[in-house]
């Protein structure tokens, strides 16, 4: 008899806990008969830090203002799972009013007749045309004569910079080196003479690990100014009169040799192979080698630079220009514009939701939304400083400020708004004094230094045709075989290789890949 | 009784004299036991200290896992705990883990003591059903359409519905009820008990094993599960502990690029590693208590007659 009361007490939970909290719905769509509806998935400025709350001040704004009910999802923070997030809902013709999708996505979307042009969205947005879309932009989503898109600016270009001891070039005597030699001498001396004057063997000349990307292939990003010393930094060329993959061009096979130079002299941090970003990252810190390439804020932001000062306080890093190789080449290497395409539903736009989007869209590139979406509240998290530009060390609750944990929940939709303009990048990187060697150090200045320097111009290049795995892999082992010594670094086994390499998929990878830039205007 | 018993497996162990090839495989087993728990071991370790990793650590990994204990911080913990967000994310992988596996287990078990009653009209032709989409999955598409179609989009229910029943762990309970003694079930049912008052009666109170066994299986498939959740959940306010963590993971050091984080002074690192470590608590929590039945469920569930 007791079993059997404990039984139905039991079924009786387990019903509760399946019709109750399970079956609840997140947010209910707002009625017909009252604001429109606008359902936005959205790329998070900081993936982690959770969505605006509930309460947010901003949908109120909103909805007062343009009479839309926003509704907020966040894509998840992978590119391949935002892919099948979208294209699921695509195939139940399920997609949002607005949303964020990739390239080379969106063009299957098109091919589906599932989003809606935006060619005549521009001119009703004329404050955000203005500051988001210039023709790049506005070309960058076009299929078939029409754009599809609305590309707003991405990632700032030419972030990175080369990087040497300047301290250890005052203690050993030597000058800033201009060209390839003098680098190469620089980096001996580094190796071989002590420049931090600790009586050890135990620094190296240049430092680096693998960072590929599409456009940056084997061996990638950190090495790019040697191989632009040769003219064949990144994975491709782009120039009209002789475009393809750099590993195809002569210059590729002198870097290579170059880099097995470095090596076998072991003036490269001997780890550069094995190195992680965080790995490369505390070795710098740890004073490892003496030059190197690295981006401007995770060189020179606060908490980035405080481990470098607290070890050296007298040491400095000096933003240098790439070296001239023996064909007067130079490059940091190549940089693109990269954006995020914001897209409009074929449905939205039946549901006559596009002029909607359109003011929704207006009104974040108004002061106002510029603000809200970028900073949050005036007083509540951030303050303006006397050139107008927010900061947060004026708000006493540090979590409410716009650098703070609950801040950026209500500047999640920053890269809405934002278009590398003067006022965000001086909040982003404000000048400091660094703890230790009380200097005044600014990431803005460094970047601005960065940009100044020799860059190849690769536009579009990120979005090129890739390799199929197997070629990648045949690709990135075998140049990494000839630097490591497995195979021998000589102009009989490279032709074999390249070879080889061509009939493997990489001729037809390179022909697809000209054809493409060819059709897309790319090449320049 | 007990006393009896040890003094007997102690004579045992005396007269039995280890032969020299008894010490090499011991040797060997002992070796390979080490190693493989170094293997479990060290990961494990690693990412217990890159959680206490403070913000002003630098070094490379290996020397991480060797930081002093009283060098660690608490940074990334009391991040994460005061984080609004992981702990809503904690709260709805809860009501997924509960509701799933109350709900796994009330369609896994009848299904399966159907199946296991040999009598049973079309029997075969129900197995076929039922294994086929097994062996056939009809993929993400028509699923997501099938979901979409049954208004399960953006409930919570939607992560679990579709895999409620796992027909590998229905045909583990079924074998586990077919080893169950015949002449329990028919003395039940010669008193007069209906086939659901056997299952209820009879069957369960023998089948606690395979049924803390199977829960399990099923509670670490949702608690563990991104893709469902990725897939059918819109709101930000339903995003389960795997969501978070994928986002957690997939931050690329903003430091990079901003001044801040969004889990205050707490490293990148510290975080992931936290994060990771706090969403396998429960798991950890609950294994100990679970294993007794877990070894004896499995077993037998695996040997039939």
């Amino acid at each position: 008899m007791k079993k059997q009361r404990v039984l139905w007490i039991c079924l009786v939970a387990v019903l509760s806990l399946i019709t109750l909290p399970v079956f609840s719905q997140g947010a209910k769509d707002s009625a017909a008969t009252g604001p429109v509806a606008i359902e936005l998935w959205y790329g998070a400025a900081v993936t982690e830090a959770g969505p605006p709350p509930a309460d947010w001040v901003g949908y109120s704004i909103i909805k007062e203002k343009l009479n839309i009910d926003l509704k907020l999802t966040a894509l998840p923070s992978n590119e391949s799972d935002q892919d099948v997030k979208i294209q699921a809902a695509a195939a139940a013709n399920n997609l949002p009013d607005l949303f964020m999708v990739r390239r080379d996505v969106l063009g299957r979307l098109v091919g589906q007749g599932l989003v809606a042009p935006v060619d005549d969205l521009y001119a009703k947005m004329p404050i955000r045309t203005a500051t988001h879309y210039d023709s790049v932009s506005q070309s960058h989503a076009r299929f078939a004569g029409k754009s599809y898109g609305l590309a707003d600016p991405g990632s700032i270009n030419k972030n990175e910079g080369l990087l040497i001891r300047k301290d250890w070039l005052d203690n050993l005597g030597l000058a800033v080196p201009t060209t390839l030699d003098e680098l190469m001498d620089v980096l001996r001396a580094f190796t071989y003479d002590d420049p931090d004057g600790n009586g050890k063997n135990d620094t190296y000349g240049y430092g680096a690990f693998q960072e590929i990307n599409n456009y940056e292939a084997w061996p990638g990003r950190r090495l790019e100014p040697i191989f632009g010393a040769f003219g064949v930094d990144g994975t491709w060329s782009l120039k009209a009169a002789d475009p393809g993959l750099m590993v195809l061009k002569d210059g590729f096979f002198d870097a290579m040799v170059f880099l097995k130079k470095m090596v076998d002299e072991g003036v490269m941090d001997p780890n550069w192979l094995a190195y992680k970003k965080d790995d490369f990252r505390a070795a710098w810190k740890q004073g490892r080698f003496g030059v190197m390439r690295e981006q401007n804020a995770a060189f020179a932001a606060e908490s980035n630079y405080a481990p470098f000062d607290k070890n050296f306080p007298n040491g400095e890093w000096i933003v240098v220009d790439a070296p001239i190789g023996p064909g007067g080449h130079a490059s940091i290497g190549p940089y693109t514009a990269s954006f995020r395409i914001y897209a409009i539903s074929a449905k939205a736009e039946k549901a006559g939701k596009k002029d909607k989007i359109a003011a929704l869209l207006e009104w974040m590139a108004s002061d106002e939304g510029y603000y809200l979406l970028g900073w949050g509240v005036e007083g509540v998290n951030y303050t303006l400083d006397k050139n107008g530009v927010p900061v947060a060390d004026q708000i006493a609750n540090r979590d409410l400020a716009f650098t703070g944990s609950v801040g950026q929940t209500v500047t999640q939709l920053r890269n809405m708004v934002f278009y590398n303009g003067d006022i965000e990048l001086l909040a982003r990187y404000p000048k400091y004094i660094t703890a230790t060697s009380k200097k005044e150090m600014s990431a803005l200045e460094v970047l601005r230094t960065m940009q100044t320097k020799t860059w190849t111009a690769a536009i579009g290049s990120d979005t090129l045709p890739i390799p199929n795995a197997d070629l990648k892999r045949f690709y990135e082992q075998g140049l990494s075989e000839f630097i490591t010594g497995k195979r021998v670094l000589n102009r009989t086994n490279w032709n074999a290789w390249i070879e080889q390499f061509k009939k493997l998929g990489g001729q037809s990878w390179n022909d697809s890949a000209v054809a493409f830039a060819a059709e897309h205007g790319l090449l320049i | 009784m007990n006393k009896k018993k040890k003094v007997h497996l102690r004579t045992v162990s005396i007269a039995v004299k280890p032969t020299a090839a008894d010490h090499s495989f011991n040797l060997f087993v002992d070796a390979f036991l080490i190693l493989l728990l170094v293997v479990i071991a060290v990961p494990l370790w690693s990412t217990i200290t890159l959680s206490f990793r403070p913000n002003d650590y630098i070094g490379n990994n290996l020397e991480g896992m060797f930081l002093a204990p009283w060098k660690w911080s608490t940074a990334a913990y009391k991040a994460l705990l005061g984080n609004a967000g992981f702990v809503l994310a904690f709260k709805n992988s809860f009501k997924i883990l509960v509701g799933g596996v109350v709900c796994a287990l009330l369609l896994t078990i009848p299904l399966a003591y159907v199946l296991s009653i040999p009598t049973l009209p079309g029997r075969k032709a129900l197995s076929i059903l039922i294994i086929l989409p097994y062996v056939f999955n009809v993929g993400m598409i028509p699923t997501y359409l099938l979901v979409t179609n049954l208004g399960l989009i953006d409930k919570i229910a939607a992560v679990f519905l579709p895999g409620a029943i796992s027909t590998y762990n229905c045909l583990i309970m079924r074998s586990f009820f077919e080893g169950i003694p015949n002449e329990l079930k028919e003395s039940a049912r010669i008193d007069g008990a209906t086939e659901i008052q056997v299952l209820v009666r009879i069957i369960l109170p023998l089948s606690k094993a395979i049924i803390m066994t199977i829960g399990l299986f099923y509670g670490v498939a949702f608690w563990n599960d991104f893709f469902h959740a990725m897939l059918y959940l819109n709101s930000n306010s339903l995003q389960p502990l795997p969501i978070l963590l994928r986002n957690i993971l997939m931050a690329s050091g903003m430091n990079e690029y901003v001044e801040v984080s969004a889990f205050g002074d707490a490293p990148i690192a510290a975080i992931k590693a936290a994060s990771v470590f706090m969403s396998a608590i429960p798991m950890i929590v609950a294994y100990p208590f679970i294993q007794k039945y877990f070894t004896k469920g499995t077993l037998l569930g695996s040997v039939k007659g």
